[in-house]
């Protein structure tokens, strides 16, 4: 294992504890602070004030306001904040209450929700079991859902009583649960949905039922929410008057608006500016471990990478170590597999595949091609995907192994990926909570175009994804997981490369965030001092 | 007069249908598709054929240039991909931002450019003159983003003037409006005040040397009244001329300049729609430029036969 | 555009006047400055391997973003490479922009302009319509696109900026065109019988070339900056080669810690863009006959 590997047990992150990673993270020193490095729980005990406009910076805008039309992650940032899903992940990426209050599963094939009561959605109508009804049947006949995938093991909805819903399965999804905390569980007003039809993608006033209620979109402009006062949970925020979200879509220009106070939040500091983030004294960093998996697939319907000696050939000629400290700057860690170390499943036993010069000679000779070979590298033309280019580049070429780059935009990245028109390609995956949103769809045998780009059709691999569905005890999946993990190590469809940190910068007035791994900010309890 | 301009718009349809037929082509060619884009991380293949088949996208090129000509025939630009907004409103929203800049940009420019142009024409090969060229080729030959990052660096970061980011409309607040177009402002304006710095020096040397220059001092005028009186208006009309033309570079070109100060400008919309082969939004924005383009460039024409009588008989 | 005032072209006169012109335009004050930093650029260019202090693609990983001293006199960029070495190799690929562009843009302009001015009538027409259409696409997405096409490499660059500028030389040649088959010696020829493509060798083009090489300086130096400007946005050399304009873009992030990634291309592409500026200018004002009292 790596030396400088940080802590991979499941982040933690208390009020308390994340006001002292923050303060070892920057040299922030007003007097109040300084009281609180001895006196932590003092600090925690300062209270909220109400009201102010938070303004957050994102690399582009949002999309769509219809969480079951969109698919673009950034729309997922601001409905965590305007509406609310079934059930909602905790710091330790465990699944706690969320419009749900309780759930059991009778039978692998049954899945009952018993919802809260008392919630009302932002346009005044009651949340109960119809209005969840309503939904999932909007995820599943809407012609433009994109939730129909995440939905498909679900067969029809049952109203059992006015707050008791049942969900009938086609087949065991123990994967299920997970999804539901996000998009595919999110609720919107039935009444809200039915009047405004395809304005809602634009104006989702009303629909939601979260602590913050949308107020306008001014497209590529800014997007303004408000705090909810007839919020159902009393407990906590939300503190914030407003929350105003820009799309500055260059990073150094986003990190500048951070540091001149004219944004108070952005989503995303790049690698290489941590460092001297970290040190400003204006800015507070908060490294936030992800659950994305950063990797590059491997064509497996077609030469060179059809031969699985020639793959592990490429396996093991990379340094993950030298390319996590030099282009990602330990901002992450090198990757065993897709599995992110903030999961439950994460098996930390299984290391990452390291550089073995005499390995690759033996592949290489095995799959026929001793004196080397030759192959194309797609990837997009971002800086920092450019840079491990380079350096993977630079070290296949010491392993006598030539590869070339191809730089693409991303529609072309994609069209590429789909048609399977690669030999090797560049796949960011921004992660799931649960390890089947990490693999099955990349790994299962499917036909005709999916997100399987590599191709690969293993038996074994096939039996493993679908056992973990229809397995419930964590446990044993965790095991299956760790068989998956091995397998995908021998077979190759992608080459993993690391599991990045999504560090995220506040300026110091920003209090009260709680920072779960799959990244997205939910402002609920954060307050402006 | 009027006739002319008839005759001159009926000759600008062939072009535009040119325009068009290059754009439908290019930009069909290039490959990925606007659902893959749209949808990156789904799994619904039948959902992106039904999307596909919605809107037309999986006809035979010819057919789908064919409807989208006769829509434009009816006046119709056709509806973003992305977020199924009418063309034309997404080019209006954003026609504003990027016109109050190409206007400020100019102001500027002009603003800076005129006194150098004419000292250093005036004032030829002195040291004020080496300066003012020294300070065009300058302009000229800085790229527009270093500047750019120069100048964020400079007010924004280090001296915290002015915001860095972020558009505010001057229209509906005054001062916040204005400092928030100022830094792109002066980006593209100082490098279009090089430009004309230059073609403002030459013309105004040219009509420098004119004979009736040498009468008018002759007569006895000042250096002061024969600059101002006599030559700046002739000097002036090949700078009216190049600013016809550069309007349509500001207000299409100027794409660099809205990416790094994070401006809704018309630029921007259209680099953005390439990168999402977003086909009719696309086709839409870059028929209207070109179409601006040729009316500049008409409109500059005619305002230059206006001021010189010997061109307006030809 | 000066219009070139034109004697009766006999082969020694034009020749004596060329060297004239060429003299003149060397005495301009700043020519030589121009003309040193031209000759230094091609000369880097070719001699790269042997200049450049280390292999451009040599990456050191444990001394990335370090400070200019003697051993890297521009310092080192994200990936450890020495700089210097990247910019002295960067020279080839500006130029091959920069002068590949141009080349296609003279010959595709100068062709299509000889054609218009000569054959005139409907093909005239057809020709000049068409340099319209390219004028008034947008020159961004016109590039984004090709780019796309023909893929991201120098090629679909080079071909873009080409297509870009060929209307400015199909204008300027169509232009020259008219202007000398309307002098009286061309009609002489014609009437001894000369045939069309004899008159333009000898005549037109030799009386053509002079605004067109001032016009192919300034753009080339345009080219140039333009591909910096294109890598901006993603398009231009594949890496690990790099262009002055690429090395802008990638160093642009870092522009706070480690400015001499960004200020070392920068100053090479400002000090050869000047260059090939002040050559064009010398060149210009020795053909301009009002500039001459």
């Amino acid at each position: 294992m790596a030396a400088n590997q940080p802590d991979q047990t499941p982040i933690d992150i208390s009020r308390r504890a994340f006001l002292q990673t923050a303060l070892a993270s920057s040299a922030v020193a007003p007097a109040a602070l300084l009281v609180a490095r001895g006196a932590g729980r003092a600090w925690a005990q300062e209270t909220p004030k109400k009201g102010g406009t938070l303004r957050v910076g994102f690399y582009i805008e949002a999309a769509t306001m219809d969480p079951h039309l969109s698919g673009s992650k950034i729309d997922r940032q601001v409905y965590h904040n305007i509406y609310e899903p079934l059930v909602v992940l905790d710091a330790n990426l465990g699944i706690k209450p969320g419009l749900a209050e309780s759930w059991q599963q009778p039978d692998a094939k049954t899945l009952v929700f018993k919802l809260r009561r008392g919630v009302k959605f932002h346009d005044g109508t009651d949340f109960n079991a119809e209005a969840v009804k309503f939904n999932f049947n909007r995820m599943k006949t809407e012609p433009k859902s994109v939730r129909k995938g995440e939905t498909a093991s679900i067969d029809t909805v049952d109203v059992v009583d006015a707050y008791t819903v049942k969900l009938n399965l086609k087949r065991p999804d123990a994967a299920l649960l997970a999804t539901l905390t996000d998009r595919a569980g999110m609720m919107v007003s039935p009444k809200t949905a039915q009047e405004r039809g395809a304005e809602l993608e634009r104006n989702a006033k009303g629909a939601g039922t979260g602590p913050f209620v949308f107020v306008e979109w001014v497209k590529d402009d800014h997007l303004l929410i408000r705090r909810n006062d007839n919020y159902w949970n009393k407990q906590g925020g939300p503190y914030l008057e407003q929350i105003r979200y820009r799309p500055i879509p260059d990073d150094t220009v986003k990190l500048q608006s951070l540091q001149a106070g004219e944004i108070h939040v952005m989503d995303y500091v790049q690698p290489r500016d941590v460092a001297g983030v970290k040190a400003d004294r204006n800015v507070v960093v908060l490294d936030v471990p992800s659950l994305a998996d950063f990797a590059y697939q491997l064509n497996h319907t077609k030469p060179p990478f059809d031969n699985r000696a020639l793959r592990q050939a490429v396996a093991y000629s990379l340094d993950l170590e030298q390319i996590v400290k030099g282009v990602w700057l330990n901002v992450g860690v090198p990757a065993n597999g897709p599995i992110p170390p903030t999961s439950w499943a994460y098996d930390r036993s299984i290391p990452f595949i390291k550089r073995d010069l005499a390995k690759v000679k033996a592949k290489l000779a095995e799959g026929g091609k001793a004196g080397g070979f030759t192959f194309t590298m797609t990837t997009n033309n971002i800086p920092i995907n450019v840079q491990e280019a380079e350096v993977i580049q630079a070290q296949l070429a010491e392993a006598g192994i030539t590869m070339k780059i191809k730089l693409v935009d991303s529609a072309t990245l994609l069209s590429d990926g789909n048609g399977r028109n690669f030999e090797m390609i560049s796949y960011q995956w921004s992660g799931r909570p649960d390890p089947d949103g990490n693999t099955y769809q990349f790994y299962r045998t499917t036909p005709g175009t999916s997100l399987n780009w590599s191709g690969i059709s293993n038996p074994q691999i096939d039996g493993l994804l679908d056992k973990s569905r229809e397995v419930s005890s964590q446990a044993e999946r965790k095991k299956l997981f760790s068989q998956l993990v091995r397998l995908l190590q021998e077979e190759l469809p992608m080459v993993f490369i690391v599991h990045p940190i999504e560090p995220k910068a506040f300026s110091p007035r920003v209090q009260g965030y709680d920072p779960i791994p799959d990244g997205m900010m939910r402002f609920k309890d954060v307050w402006l001092k | 007069m009027g006739l002319l301009i008839l005759r001159r718009l009926l000759a600008t349809i062939p072009v535009l249908l040119l325009v068009t037929a290059g754009v439908f082509a290019l930009i069909h060619l290039t490959p990925g598709d606007p659902i893959d884009a749209m949808m990156a991380e789904s799994v619904d293949d039948s959902v992106k054929r039904e999307l596909r088949r919605d809107l037309g996208l999986d006809r035979p090129l010819y057919l789908q240039y064919a409807t989208w000509m006769g829509r434009l025939l009816q006046g119709d630009l056709g509806r973003s991909i992305r977020n199924s907004e009418p063309v034309i409103q997404n080019v209006g929203r954003r026609i504003k931002p990027s016109l109050q800049l190409a206007g400020l940009a100019m102001a500027i420019s002009l603003l800076v450019a005129t006194p150098i142009g004419i000292l250093s024409a005036a004032r030829r090969n002195s040291t004020l003159d080496r300066v003012g060229t020294s300070f065009a080729l300058f302009g000229i030959c800085m790229p527009n983003f270093l500047l750019a990052l120069l100048l964020i660096f400079l007010f924004g970061v280090t001296l915290r003037l002015l915001p860095i980011s972020g558009y505010v409309d001057p229209l509906e607040e005054p001062w916040e409006g204005l400092r928030s177009l100022a830094l792109p402002a002066i980006t593209l304006g100082l490098a279009l005040a090089a430009v004309i710095t230059r073609t403002l020096r030459s013309s105004m040397l040219e009509a420098l040397s004119e004979d009736y220059i040498r009468t008018a001092r002759a007569k006895g005028l000042g250096d002061g009244a024969v600059i101002r009186r006599h030559a700046l208006k002739n000097a002036l009309i090949p700078v009216v001329t190049l600013l016809g033309l550069q309007l349509g570079t500001l207000i299409g070109g100027a794409v660099i300049t809205e990416y790094v100060f994070a401006l809704p400008g018309v630029g921007r919309l259209v680099v953005d729609a390439v990168f999402a082969r977003d086909y009719p939004l696309v086709q839409g924005v870059v028929l209207l430029i070109a179409v601006g383009f040729i009316l500049s460039n008409l409109a500059v024409d005619l305002l230059y036969g206006w001021i010189d009588p010997r061109i307006r008989h030809r | 555009m000066a219009t070139i005032l034109v004697a009766p072209a006999s082969s020694r006169s034009v020749r004596d006047r060329r060297w004239r012109t060429l003299r003149r335009a060397a005495r301009a004050r700043l020519a030589p400055f121009g003309a040193t930093v031209m000759l230094l650029a091609i000369s880097v260019a070719l001699l790269a391997p042997v200049v450049a202090p280390y292999d451009p693609l040599k990456q050191n990983l444990d001394n990335t973003l370090a400070r200019p001293d003697r051993t890297h006199l521009l310092g080192t960029d994200n990936v450890g490479r020495d700089v210097l070495s990247r910019v002295i190799w960067g020279t080839r690929v500006s130029l091959v922009a920069g002068f590949g562009s141009v080349v296609i843009a003279v010959l595709a302009g100068g062709l299509l302009g000889l054609l218009a001015g000569y054959a005139g009538g409907r093909i005239d027409g057809l020709a000049m319509r068409m340099m319209d259409a390219v004028l008034s696409f947008p020159p961004l997405v016109l590039a984004l696109a090709l780019g796309a096409v023909l893929g991201a490499g120098l090629t679909g660059v080079v071909i873009a900026l080409g297509v870009v500028y060929t209307p400015t030389f199909a204008r300027l040649m169509r232009g020259q065109v008219l202007a000398i088959t309307a002098r009286e010696y061309v009609d002489a020829a014609r009437a001894l019988g000369a045939p069309g493509w004899r008159i333009a060798w000898t005549h037109v083009l030799p009386n053509a070339t002079a605004p067109i090489v001032v016009q192919a300086s300034l753009s080339v130096a345009f080219a140039i900056l333009a591909e910096a400007s294109l890598s901006f946005l993603g398009l231009g050399i594949q890496p690990p080669g790099a262009s002055w304009g690429s090395m802008i873009n990638a160093g642009r992030g870092y522009l706070q810690q480690a400015p001499w990634i960004v200020f070392g291309p920068g100053a090479a592409l400002f000090v050869t863009v000047v260059g090939l500026n002040f050559v064009g200018d010398a060149i210009r004002d020795a053909l301009d006959p009002r500039l001459r009292a």
